[in-house]
């Protein structure tokens, strides 16, 4: 009898000790990020064939280069993701947001629309990334001097995001 | 006899002077004219990459990569080769603002791809890394010399003690001349009987190539020591040695003359003068006294003897220790491959000259030494020349009257390539043979378009315009006789094959490429819209408002219609024509910089229809040949015969890629074949190459586009129960009322109450 009882404790035992060591472990357990409200491109790293990523990787260099307020770099990096796939949204998102921080909106404007062409026709569009087209299309208003169109759309874009958009500006780091 | 010799001596003293006028302005003065080069697009590997396609070996050959047979480290230039990876030392790719720094990797192959590419020595996996850009050619003056200019500090010390030891062993104490130089000579050459041994200094060379011409008199050598003196005068050794390592002649590529240790440096092992060995350096002053005579290529064993005995007077001389000649003489002569002549790009060369025309003259070209890096894919070039040049003797084989023609009366083409997103142009070939002409039939010639120009007619019919559209993809149009009136008497359109098809759907009179259903179709929209919509997509050259230019009458250049279907592959974004990415000057500042551009000229919705259509005649119309051997992919296309086969095209284009075709004669008679025949190959052959026989990627459908079933004899949209039917693409808002079968009232009022019921 005795013995019977004795594995039923070593087992209650165990079972405590492993439920001590979760609830202590909790704590340092990584738990997976929530999703952002918008898109940053680094998801999209192993997405698409080969070329795709290999186009993608590249605009993504890009994005380190303006980061590092290396800007011919990162536009010489935006080129090459072109060259590799010159049917990439992400690689004209990415050189909006550049013509944007480089105030130049008519460029910016231009990327932009083929970005929102692409991403529509390749069914590529949701909301995580609509809401860079809002703001990025407020910021082309705001440098063309619309303040009140842009801020419509700014603020739209910061309802949507506001872990990226409440500061109305879409930084390389935050498109990353 | 004072007077004489104060005569004298104020004639010398003048002399004097303007020597020295002639050497400053030459020494103070831009030295070195040196050609502007032209670049190619670098090439990009990443993984997946078919690294037989991509002529992986062939680029490496190209760029003076040298293979060596171990599998460790390697140094830069260098790679080695096993059956499942590559290791190879990327060279440092030097650009003001886009440089690469040199980088080990390995390209782990599996099959005819990278699997994955690994920095080394951590073993870093990496996305993709780039291969510098080819060099395509060079702008040069009358002297064709082509020079890299080297400071003296960027070359390897072990060279300038190789020019020294065997040129001129005393250069840093003689003033000029080397007296002591000119007995041993003398003596040498009297006890020889003839003139066996120079006395020149180097910096009596430098003068002599400066200045001076070859003839052997009195009167040169005495000028030739007295500017010697005045140069070293006026300036310091450095700056004599600097300019004699960049004057001095090394050789010859073809027609041009290779100056200077940098230039030489990749003629001859195919990297950079910082990069050479001790055995490579002395390899180069070796062949001084006869570049042409002592050519490792030409004489290796001769060459390799003057070679070895240099570096025993660099030994003799204190310059090099004794374990440095013996490692430098047991290594082996290893020359970069020859790289030929990029001939087949100079319809591009000669383009980029007439496009730069406006900021640099072709003087300015030849002497300002820029780095002019274009969007030209070297891979590509080689494939388009290669499928132009037997595409066309295909055509006289089959045709042999045509090869008897005179040289410059032969039967020509010209195919031109463009990336149709970004308008970079990718491969340009303007004709034949370079040599022959160099009149470039893509880019100068304007010639009858025919049925290329169709497709213009259905996309101004199928666009909607303040309304419905005139037709959708479900029409039929009426191919019955025709007749308009014009003002020289009536025009009456006939079809290829001699018939009348009565009514026929949208489709097939594309397809088949029907001419009179599509003057009727121009006829109803108004030629003017015709115009107006291929104005648009990019052709500038002329469009005469008559009928017939409907049918392709207006005499347009093979690259406006490579842009014209560009835009229509791009979803109807106009891209603005790129052949350069930047230019670098002789500073290193980048000079110029050419930025994407383009423009929306044409709806998403009726660009993706008639690519749809386009996609129809590569499949299964006049241009279906493109899958005869087996092309597989999205692919849209169109033939173009003008009247008695005199002009021959062909336009294609897939996602990533548009390419025009061109083939007739100059004079235009009949080539005696249609384009299916003559042209449609020549693309089929290129595009396999580039390819792989696989086209990648998809037209993507804008959401606006719907697909719905439809009855094909009729175009009405197809319900339960209709005997036949096919997925048909249609504008929102534009699909038939008509349905099949068709109920018992009328079918509008059917569909109306069935969308009452749904």
């Amino acid at each position: 009898m005795r013995g019977a009882v004795r594995p039923r404790a070593i087992a209650r035992t165990a079972l405590a000790c492993l439920a001590a060591l979760f609830l202590t472990a909790c704590p340092f357990v990584p738990l997976r990020p929530a999703e952002s409200p918008s898109l940053h491109l680094h998801e999209l790293a192993d997405e698409g064939d080969a070329t795709r990523r290999a186009s993608l990787r590249l605009v993504l260099q890009g994005l380190d280069a303006d980061m590092r307020s290396d800007v011919r770099r990162a536009q010489g990096l935006y080129a090459r993701a072109l060259q590799v796939d010159s049917s990439n949204p992400y690689a004209y998102l990415a050189l909006a947001r550049h013509h944007v921080a480089q105030s130049d909106p008519q460029r910016a404007f231009d990327h932009l629309v083929r970005a929102r062409d692409l991403l529509d026709a390749y069914e590529l569009m949701s909301p995580r990334v609509e809401v860079h087209l809002v703001g990025l299309r407020g910021n082309v208003l705001q440098l063309e001097g619309r303040e009140v169109e842009a801020q419509a759309l700014l603020v739209r874009a910061a309802r949507g995001a506001p872990d990226v958009w409440s500061d109305a500006t879409l930084s390389a780091s935050e498109l990353r | 006899m004072l007077c004489g010799a104060f005569v004298a001596g104020f004639a010398l003293a003048g002399w004097v002077v303007e020597l020295d006028r002639i050497v400053r302005d030459r020494f103070e003065g831009a030295v070195f004219g040196v050609p502007s080069r032209v670049y190619s697009a670098p090439t990009i590997v990443y993984p997946g990459l078919d690294w037989k396609r991509l002529d992986l070996r062939g680029i490496l050959a190209r760029l003076g990569y040298r293979e060596v047979g171990r599998a460790g480290a390697v140094p830069p230039g260098q790679y080695a080769w096993d059956a499942h990876r590559v290791r190879v030392h990327l060279r440092a790719f030097e650009h003001p603002s886009r440089p690469e720094p040199a980088r080990d990797v390995v390209l782990r192959l599996s099959g005819s791809q990278i699997a994955s590419i690994a920095s080394m020595p951590s073993g870093r996996e990496l996305g993709a890394v780039l291969l510098e850009p080819e060099p395509l050619g060079a702008y040069y003056g009358p002297s064709r010399e082509q020079r890299e200019l080297v400071r003296l500090d960027e070359v390897p010390p072990h060279l300038v003690d190789a020019v020294l030891a065997v040129e001129d062993q005393r250069f840093a104490s003689h003033p000029g001349i080397d007296l002591r130089r000119i007995a041993g000579a003398m003596l040498a050459n009297l006890q020889a009987g003839s003139i066996r041994q120079g006395g020149s200094t180097l910096t009596q060379q430098l003068v002599k190539n400066f200045f001076l011409t070859p003839e052997r008199t009195f009167r040169r050598k005495l000028q030739e020591a007295l500017m010697a003196l005045i140069v070293e005068a006026r300036y310091d050794k450095a700056q004599i040695l600097e300019s004699y390592l960049n004057e001095i002649y090394l050789g010859q590529r073809g027609s041009t003359a290779i100056h200077g240790f940098g230039e030489a440096a990749h003629l001859y092992f195919g990297k950079s003068a910082r990069e050479l060995t001790v055995a490579e350096s002395a390899l180069l002053a070796a062949i001084i006294q006869s570049p042409n005579g002592i050519s490792p290529y030409r004489d290796p064993e001769r060459a390799t003897r003057r070679r070895d005995l240099v570096l025993d007077l660099m030994r003799d001389q204190g310059r090099l220790s004794e374990t440095g000649h013996a490692e430098a003489r047991e290594e082996p002569l290893r020359l970069a491959s020859v790289t030929p002549d990029a001939g087949d790009a100079r319809y591009f060369l000669d383009l980029l000259q007439r496009q730069l025309a406006e900021t640099y003259a072709a003087p300015e070209l030849a002497q300002e030494g820029l780095r002019i890096y274009s969007t030209l894919d070297r891979r590509l070039q080689t494939l388009a020349a290669r499928a132009l040049e037997e595409g066309i003797a295909a055509i006289e084989r089959r045709l042999p009257r045509l090869a008897e023609a005179p040289a410059d009366r032969r039967l020509q083409g010209c195919l031109v390539a463009m990336r149709p997103q970004t308008g970079e142009l990718l491969a340009l070939v303007g004709g034949r043979d370079y040599r022959v002409s160099q009149f470039d039939r893509c880019t100068q010639a304007r010639r009858q378009s025919g049925s290329v120009f169709k497709p213009f007619v259905f996309i101004a019919a199928l666009e909607p315009v303040g309304g419905a559209p005139r037709i959708t993809l479900a029409s039929r149009l009426d191919d019955a006789p025709l007749s308009v009136s014009t003002p020289s008497g009536p025009w009456r359109p006939r079809n290829y094959d001699g018939e009348y098809h009565d009514v026929v759907p949208v489709r097939e009179a594309l397809e088949r490429s029907f001419n009179v259903a599509t003057a009727r179709l121009a006829q109803e929209i108004g030629i003017r819209r015709v115009a107006d919509v291929a104005r648009r997509l990019g052709i500038e050259s002329p469009l005469p408002l008559v009928p017939s230019l409907a049918l392709g009458t207006a005499e347009l250049a093979p690259v406006e219609v490579a842009r014209a279907y560009a835009t229509i592959a791009s979803g109807g974004v106009r891209p603005r024509m790129q052949t350069v990415e930047d230019l670098v000057d002789r500073a290193g500042e980048v000079v110029e910089r050419r930025r994407l551009g383009f423009e929306r000229v044409l709806d998403p919705g009726t660009a993706y229809l008639a690519t749809s259509l386009l996609e129809g005649v590569a499949n299964r119309g006049t241009a279906a040949g493109v899958r005869s051997g087996g092309l597989r992919g999205p692919i849209g296309a169109k033939t173009g015969t003008t009247d008695e086969e005199r002009d021959l095209w062909f336009v294609g284009f897939t996602p990533d890629l548009v390419a025009v075709v061109w083939v007739g004669f100059d004079e235009p008679r009949s080539v005696g074949v249609p384009s299916s025949v003559g042209a449609l190959p020549i693309w089929r052959h290129f595009v396999e190459g580039a390819t792989g026989g696989v086209v990648r990627g998809r037209f993507p459908r804008p959401p606006l586009i719907e697909r719905v079933a439809i009855h094909p004899a009729t175009g009405a949209r197809a319900l339960a129960g209709c005997p036949e039917r096919r997925d048909e693409y249609f504008l929102r808002g534009t699909l038939p009322d008509e349905v099949c079968p068709s109920g018992p009232r009328g079918s509008s009022e059917f569909l109306r109450w069935l969308r009452r019921r749904l």
